[in-house]
């Protein structure tokens, strides 16, 4: 079973900046979920008016880009992109 | 001659097993050849599903010009490109109708369209075999990979 992203990792040096960031994907996820769920009757009632002026299609195509969302942010664990250049560092992990 | 393939001839002999038969398991008997006495056939190697596809530039440790060069280190697991293949599902007929003509006018004549979410367990499959390996003359060794 693929498990989703717990934790993301970015981390920027240069010049200007020198920071890192430690982001609980644990927590959003759930944050995210609560959201959807406090919105779902203005979504509903977004679908019911698209489909009665018959842009069902939308809807449709809306539905597979949340899909494909959530499919994308699940799929995201183990991505590490490491940039080190002679002024900047740039590195993001999700774990 | 080996003890197998010696009851292998009697046993063919004897008429108890066909000519085919005989021929399929001395057959067998080469293909073990490094295993004096066994006669089970080697289970062929079980390779296990690629993970992640790596890109790496790294500074060839034999270039003196090697100082200067930046380093970089993707790794990019491979559910992660399953689900950017699905996303083509996703763009309007008349941005892909765009994107081939771009495509087009790159020389490169590919539909997009043709992507179909069958094709892209052999399209990763496809990608485990893949490996490249290129030393430039700025002193970068770059490298593009599958890791299991």
């Amino acid at each position: 079973m693929n498990w989703p992203p717990t934790l993301m990792h970015v981390k920027i040096k240069n010049e200007k900046a020198n920071f890192g960031l430690w982001l609980p994907l644990f927590l959003l996820f759930p944050l995210a979920l609560v959201v959807l769920i406090v919105l779902s009757p203005i979504i509903l009632i977004a679908v019911l008016i698209l489909c009665g002026f018959g842009r069902g299609r939308w809807v449709w195509w809306g539905l597979r880009c949340l899909k494909v969302a959530i499919v994308s942010s699940w799929a995201l664990r183990g991505l590490k992109v490491d940039v080190q250049t002679r002024r900047d560092i740039v590195q993001v992990s999700v774990i | 001659m080996t003890e197998n393939k010696k009851k292998i001839l009697e046993m063919l002999a004897d008429k108890k097993i066909s000519v085919d038969d005989a021929y399929r398991l001395l057959s067998v008997i080469e293909s073990d050849r490094g295993q004096p006495g066994d006669t089970t056939r080697a289970e062929p190697e079980v390779k296990s599903k690629p993970k992640y596809l790596r890109v790496s530039v790294m500074p060839d440790p034999e270039n003196e010009r090697a100082e200067n060069v930046d380093r970089v280190n993707v790794r990019v697991p491979m559910s992660l490109i399953r689900a950017g293949i699905k996303l083509t599902a996703l763009i309007p007929p008349e941005a892909l109708d765009k994107v081939n003509g771009a495509l087009k006018d790159k020389g490169i004549n590919f539909d997009v369209r043709s992507v179909k979410p069958e094709d892209i367990e052999e399209l990763i499959d496809a990608l485990a075999e893949l490996e490249v390996d290129v030393i430039s003359g700025r002193g970068e060794k770059v490298r593009v990979f599958v890791e299991r």
